[in-house]
């Protein structure tokens, strides 16, 4: 049973780590706006969606690259990623952008209850996944491979892939960048205000409706961010995978805290591993089962999270 | 709809439109018969590919028909869409149970689906002829979800499917270590089933590793850990297409060398085209495409349709030929139909017999085997 554990240890580790990273990245889209609105945004699942059809329009459509292309080089790489990367960021940030001018601006200002604007949010995820299934044909879109898995090296028997290593490294950094954005800049400490006690930060000037907009666009620029870096590993998209996507983000934020960021980086990373691991151990179809046995475990015990409490304690 | 089938259509009703009026003029009384027949399958939703294309292959016997024997029959098609659900299933098929207007279905085409639509067909005396239903128990009489008197397939089952796939993907190994992997869906899980039980007749083959993965899943790194533990030369999995291409890359890009071998889910051109490089040498059986039958026939089949067809279309042009033919010969009640499909011994356009046993099964069941050959899936022959 732990065979493939023992044998394969390094291997699922730095698989586990990467999935982990693009988990951290979409739920730093759910938490965000739940730090600010206390509403979750269900469609933060189609914004990735639309992200990851982003980074493929881009590769394909734009730089011309098909299947059979050959992997890009040298600086043409860079700059075929860095474009894939921030079309992507593009396209999930002004979705997200869009989700909260139509889905919660107006309900928000005519003061309707919580429920409308969850209603309104499902609405319009289901607009935005059928929106690409029509425009897709319902059909699944392989990307174009344009950065070329090379086997770097190889460490305690597993392989070192530069796709991965690509995705653990920047994903850390953006994370990095974003936390420093909301912990330094005037705009983080805005939202952060309004996060902790959103009354006294109207009484002290914060424009509300800019900060909600800023979270929204900073959270679909996270997501998107991930959507890049979802293709450059699976090279892969449809329609419809949004969904477990979005679950399983969800999952990592109410599994770190939600409304916490550094809650979703622990809890994006922790959800990563456990998948890989468990789905090792006891079989892929145990996977699911695994992560919610664990995640009603960790709230039975400590029912904000994992780092759920700093912000318990921050808002009283 | 396509643009061009949109204008053509136009042409086509406005072409109706004058004859029409200029049949009328010569023959008062020569109105055609209005009948009308259903297709059943999922329409949107994550599998509306599949429905699409099999709707397709009916609308296409349907034209021709329609063109062949304008001044008697005029045969409309009712579209069921029950998104390969069985949930959705069970709200749609009270109504067509009901409607008595519609004198029989092709499909529908998944097994769950058909097994919660059974009951509503069964009590309106409808009659079924599905094009990919390939569940065993549908046609089992000794189990709850038997069909009969109402359901016949076109297509081999899975008993007949499994051995076959063990064989092909086999081929040419000796003492075969073989990993069998499923998407837990229940066309699969049954499917990966009768594989094993298959390989368990293949000499020197053994199953080293199992595995069954969500149907969502992208990430296959824990599935190939231990295809690398297992040691395994073949691995076979009975998932569908789409997930399939995903699969095999991250296979490959781990530097894994084994054989991949799929079912009749995987049997579609574009896995190899979602796949690239990585779906060269895969092995695959299914059931031949249009293509496959005749170069002529797709090409006609484009120029009407607008489209190529697609993946179970020869499925879907036997079923609807069969009612069709039953329309042909005055069978426009239900009870006449169903009479005539279990009657029915005729040519499949494979050349194929079909005549249905006591339980809607047809007699033969034969899967090709297609292995990737620069980025096409080639049809190697029928596997023995």
């Amino acid at each position: 049973m732990f065979a493939v554990l023992i044998d394969q240890f390094w291997s699922l580790t730095i698989a586990g780590v990467a999935l982990g990273f693009i988990y951290v990245l979409v739920s730093l889209g759910y938490t965000m706006v739940y730090g600010v609105l206390r509403m979750i945004n269900f469609a933060n699942s189609e914004i990735f969606m639309w992200g990851t059809f982003g980074t493929i329009v881009t590769s394909r459509d734009i730089f011309g690259y098909t299947q059979t292309s050959a992997p890009a080089t040298g600086p043409k790489l860079a700059l075929v990623l860095i474009s894939q990367l921030l079309m992507s960021m593009a396209v999930a940030g002004l979705t997200a952008v869009f989700v909260e001018f139509v889905a919660y601006r107006r309900l928000r200002a005519k003061g309707t209850n919580r429920l409308a604007t969850l209603i309104s949010a499902i609405g319009i995820s289901i607009v935005l996944s059928e929106i690409m299934r029509l425009l897709t044909s319902s059909r699944p879109v392989g990307s174009p491979r344009v950065l070329e898995k090379i086997i770097l090296t190889e460490v305690w028997g597993a392989n070192i892939r530069l796709d991965t290593i690509v995705t653990i490294f920047a994903a850390a950094l953006i994370y990095f960048l974003l936390e420093r954005f909301v912990k330094l800049s005037r705009m983080g400490k805005a939202i952060r205000a309004v996060s902790m006690n959103e009354d006294a930060a109207k009484l002290m000037g914060v424009n509300l409706n800019r900060v909600i907009t800023t979270t929204f666009l900073v959270g679909g620029l996270a997501t998107g961010a991930a959507g890049f870096f979802y293709i450059t590993v699976f090279e892969y998209t449809k329609f419809n995978i949004g969904f477990t996507m979005g679950m399983a983000a969800f999952t990592a934020a109410v599994l770190g805290g939600i409304g916490n960021i550094r809650g979703a980086f622990y809890g994006g990373l922790f959800l990563g591993l456990l998948e890989v691991y468990a789905s090792a151990v006891l079989g892929t179809q145990w996977k699911a089962v695994t992560v919610f046995v664990v995640l009603v475990l960790v709230l039975l015990f400590k029912p904000n999270g994992l780092f759920g409490e700093a912000v318990q304690t921050t808002r009283a | 709809m396509n643009k061009k089938i949109q204008r053509s259509l136009a042409v086509v009703s406005a072409a109706a439109l004058v004859f029409g009026v200029a049949a009328a003029q010569t023959s008062a009384n020569a109105a055609p018969k209005t009948v009308t027949i259903a297709y059943q399958g999922p329409l949107s939703g994550g599998e509306a590919s599949t429905g699409t294309d099999e709707q397709n292959a009916v609308k296409y016997a349907i034209k021709l028909f329609n063109a062949k024997n304008k001044a008697t029959y005029n045969v409309k098609l009712v579209s069921i869409d029950d998104q390969g659900d069985p949930a959705v299933a069970g709200t749609v098929a009270p109504g067509i149970g009901k409607n008595k207007a519609i004198l029989g279905v092709v499909g529908p085409a998944y097994s769950g689906a058909t097994i919660a639509s059974l009951p509503f067909y069964k009590a309106g005396g409808l009659v079924l002829i599905s094009p990919s239903a390939t569940r065993v128990s549908l046609t089992d009489s000794a189990s709850p979800d038997f069909g009969g008197p109402v359901f016949h397939r076109v297509v081999g089952k899975d008993d007949l499917q499994g051995p076959a796939l063990a064989k092909y993907a086999t081929q040419g190994v000796s003492n075969a270590k073989v990993f069998v992997f499923d998407d837990q869906s229940s066309y699969a899980v049954p499917l990966a089933g009768y594989v094993k039980g298959g390989l368990a007749k293949v000499a020197g083959a053994t199953v080293v590793g199992t595995d069954s993965v969500p149907n969502t899943t992208t990430d296959f790194s824990p599935t190939i850990a231990k295809i690398k533990t297992s040691g395994a030369t073949v691995v076979i999995y009975t998932g569908y297409y789409s997930q399939a291409a995903v699969f095999i890359k991250q296979l490959r890009d781990s530097g894994s060398k084994a054989i991949f071998a799929g079912g009749d889910g995987v049997f579609n051109q574009e896995f190899p085209k979602l796949a690239g490089a990585a779906a060269e040498e895969s092995r695959v059986t299914g059931v031949g495409g249009l293509a496959g039958v005749s170069a002529a026939l797709e090409a006609d089949y484009k120029k009407q349709m607008g489209v190529s067809s697609g993946v179970y279309s020869v499925e879907s042009l036997d079923a609807a030929n069969i009612l069709l033919q039953g329309i042909l010969k005055g069978n426009t009640t239900r009870a006449k139909m169903l009479a005539w499909v279990k009657a029915y011994n005729g040519k499949s356009i494979t050349g194929n017999t079909i005549k249905f046993s006591a339980n809607g099964d047809i007699s033969y069941g034969l899967f090709a085997g297609f292995t990737t050959k620069n980025g096409v899936l080639v049809n190697t022959g029928i596997v023995k």
